[in-house]
């Protein structure tokens, strides 16, 4: 059994090899890094709106540095012009009246705070800060969980289903069908290859994009999660690939699962926006694990009896679909 | 060696695919089973080979029934060769047949190399990937993966498909040469040629029904009207007498100058098989 496991694995690493699996994922990788570091760390410490002040007779003895002091009402104009989404504060009558360009109505009062609240920095009192994480570690522990999970939901499911079509087309599933080996291990052995990529993927993530320190500190509980995620969704494309007919057919239900899926997961727990109905779907509980992971904070051991019964039963229903499509095949 | 009885088989409720069948293929046997397209052959072979279960009626190889035997000792002991020659197309021919090798206990597996240069196998194309093989390299390389664990019992499906002329007549004599090392040989086919040459018996399955089966000479004897065509020249002219057999065996029973040809008017194993089952096998 052990040698017949390592001749599958070692196989099913040459078809992704020589379909440059490995070679995406290292270029997923790279990219995601380079995001992160170059791009939206950067962007996340940049302020939300410029703010534009004029007041000829310096009445705002407080204000932040982070206030751009203008000439003349013509030049605020001008810069709110060339900004729209900037804020300008006229202070020429000793009264400061807010100056912007309509938009939707919470976020103008967003604005328009943001920019009062510049002129009176020490004012108010400052915010109960909860746990240790700074802004930055914040921001970093956000992105890098989203786009761990994008991997593991829409190129994991992808490559391990590309590697099934590939077989299928070929029709060597059927010549397995006859091979003195357990029928199961054909399809353990692309499971453990893709546990194993997307543990070593999670690892690199992790580690390049938190920190060392910080990012070894969370690798136990980020590997589970990950370990988890991965197994599903594994499974969840080798379902597709043998009940569908073909890579036409699958991208669309690709679409459906990374567009559908995914969208109102990342919109419900990353933003303000929230779906009554978002505690029913299973990708929301999976992301806030791996989230909550990332954030040191307890998940709960009914997830983990769910996720475990879950991947047990695809896996049955997964061989079901397996031992048909030999007997069709062969 | 296998022992079939009153096998049925149904995909559907509502349709039955196999009614009934009886035979049995002895050790060291090569054992014709032959059907036009959607006859059921596919189905009986599928069974036999463990792919599928579902069956009714008994079905033993090996001396065990087909339905306790589906563990790797089984596997171990056969060999099958598929309609299509299913290989990894990114894998040379050499790691695909040491891949499919690496399954079966060391001791029971053949030379790689030494199988591929019985097969003729071109040596350049050895480290190729198979995608670039032309149809009949690449039923080389399926039938070498059949071989290469010295089965038993083999189970081929059209063997010569996409063989030249040349080549068809390589793979059976290397069939020949399985049996004679006493290997058992299960050929399904449409190719009345390879039945007639190869084949022990041979069986006609029809609709999922037996038809017959017997020797391709006592088929085609039963069958035949014992008459002999004799091409002849007589006084400079070419001629043509049809006779009945036995009356040679006084000499031939007519004046003539020169026998060019004698023919007999034995029905060929297709004339049989659309006597038996009264369709043709394409």
């Amino acid at each position: 059994m052990g040698k017949g496991f390592c001749a599958l694995f070692k196989k099913d690493c040459r078809m992704l090899t020589s379909g440059k699996f490995f070679l995406m994922a290292i270029g997923f990788l790279v990219l995601y890094t380079a995001y992160v570091n170059l791009g939206y760390v950067r962007f996340m410490q940049m302020p939300p709106y410029n703010v534009y002040l004029y007041d000829p007779t310096g009445t705002q003895t407080e204000k932040s540095p982070l206030v751009q002091t203008v000439s003349s009402m013509e030049d605020m104009d001008a810069a709110l012009l060339a900004d729209t989404n900037g804020v300008g504060l006229d202070a020429s009558t000793g009264v400061v009246q807010v100056v912007l360009y309509k938009g939707a109505e919470h976020v103008d009062r967003h604005r328009a705070d943001y920019a009062l609240s510049l002129l009176r920095p020490s004012a108010g009192s400052p915010p109960e800060i909860i746990r240790t994480n700074t802004p930055e570690q914040k921001a970093r522990k956000e992105i890098t969980c989203e786009l761990l999970f994008f991997e593991l939901v829409a190129v994991g499911f992808l490559g391990i289903a590309a590697v099934l079509f590939k077989e299928k087309g070929m029709g060597v599933i059927r010549v397995h069908a006859i091979l003195p080996l357990r029928k199961s291990l054909f399809l353990l052995s692309k499971l453990a290859v893709f546990l194993l990529s997307d543990l070593v993927f999670a690892v690199l993530l992790t580690l390049l994009n938190i920190g060392l320190a910080d990012g070894a500190a969370l690798l136990p509980a980020v590997l589970l999660q990950t370990a988890i995620l991965s197994l599903m969704m594994a499974l969840v494309g080798l379902l597709c690939a043998l009940l569908l007919k073909d890579f036409r057919q699958f991208t669309l239900a690709y679409l459906v699962i990374a567009i559908f899926g995914a969208t109102p997961v990342f919109l419900s727990a990353n933003t303000s926006v929230k779906f009554n109905w978002i505690g029913y779907h299973p990708f929301y509980h999976i992301y806030m694990s791996l989230k909550n992971t990332y954030f040191g904070m307890a998940v709960s051991p009914i997830y983990y009896v769910g996720a475990i019964s879950v991947i047990v039963l695809l896996f049955l229903v997964v061989q079901l679909a397996f031992r048909r499509e030999i007997g069709k095949e062969g | 060696m296998i022992e079939v009885k009153n096998l049925t088989f149904s995909y559907s409720k509502d349709k039955q695919t196999l009614h009934g069948l009886n035979f049995t293929v002895e050790d060291g046997e090569i054992f014709g089973f032959l059907g036009p397209n959607g006859s059921g052959k596919s189905t009986t072979q599928k069974i036999l080979t463990g792919i599928l279960k579902g069956h009714g009626g008994e079905v033993s190889l090996f001396g065990q029934d087909i339905s306790n035997a589906h563990g790797p000792e089984f596997f171990q002991k056969i060999g099958v060769l598929f309609e299509f020659p299913y290989l990894y197309a990114n894998l040379s021919a050499v790691d695909n047949l040491n891949y499919f090798a690496s399954f079966y206990p060391r001791e029971q597996r053949r030379d790689v190399g030494e199988l591929l240069d019985t097969l003729e196998f071109k040596p350049d194309f050895l480290k190729k990937p198979v995608s670039s093989y032309s149809k009949g390299m690449r039923q080389r390389v399926s039938m070498a993966r059949a071989l290469v664990s010295n089965p038993r019992l083999l189970f081929l499906d059209e063997p010569t498909s996409g063989l030249d002329p040349s080549g068809a007549v390589l793979f059976r004599k290397i069939i020949e040469q399985e049996r004679k090392k006493g290997s058992t040989v299960f050929v399904t086919t449409h190719n009345m040629m390879d039945a007639d040459l190869l084949c022990d018996r041979v069986a006609f399955i029809s609709n999922g029904n037996l038809m017959a089966l017997d020797t391709p000479k006592r088929l085609k004897e039963k069958n035949s009207n014992h008459r002999v065509v004799i091409d002849y020249l007589y006084q400079g002219q070419r001629e043509t007498k049809t006779i009945e057999a036995r009356s040679l065996e006084a000499g031939i029973p007519f004046a003539h100058n020169e026998i060019i040809s004698i023919h007999s008017q034995e029905p060929t194993l297709e004339d049989m098989f659309i006597q038996y089952t009264g369709r043709g096998l394409s």
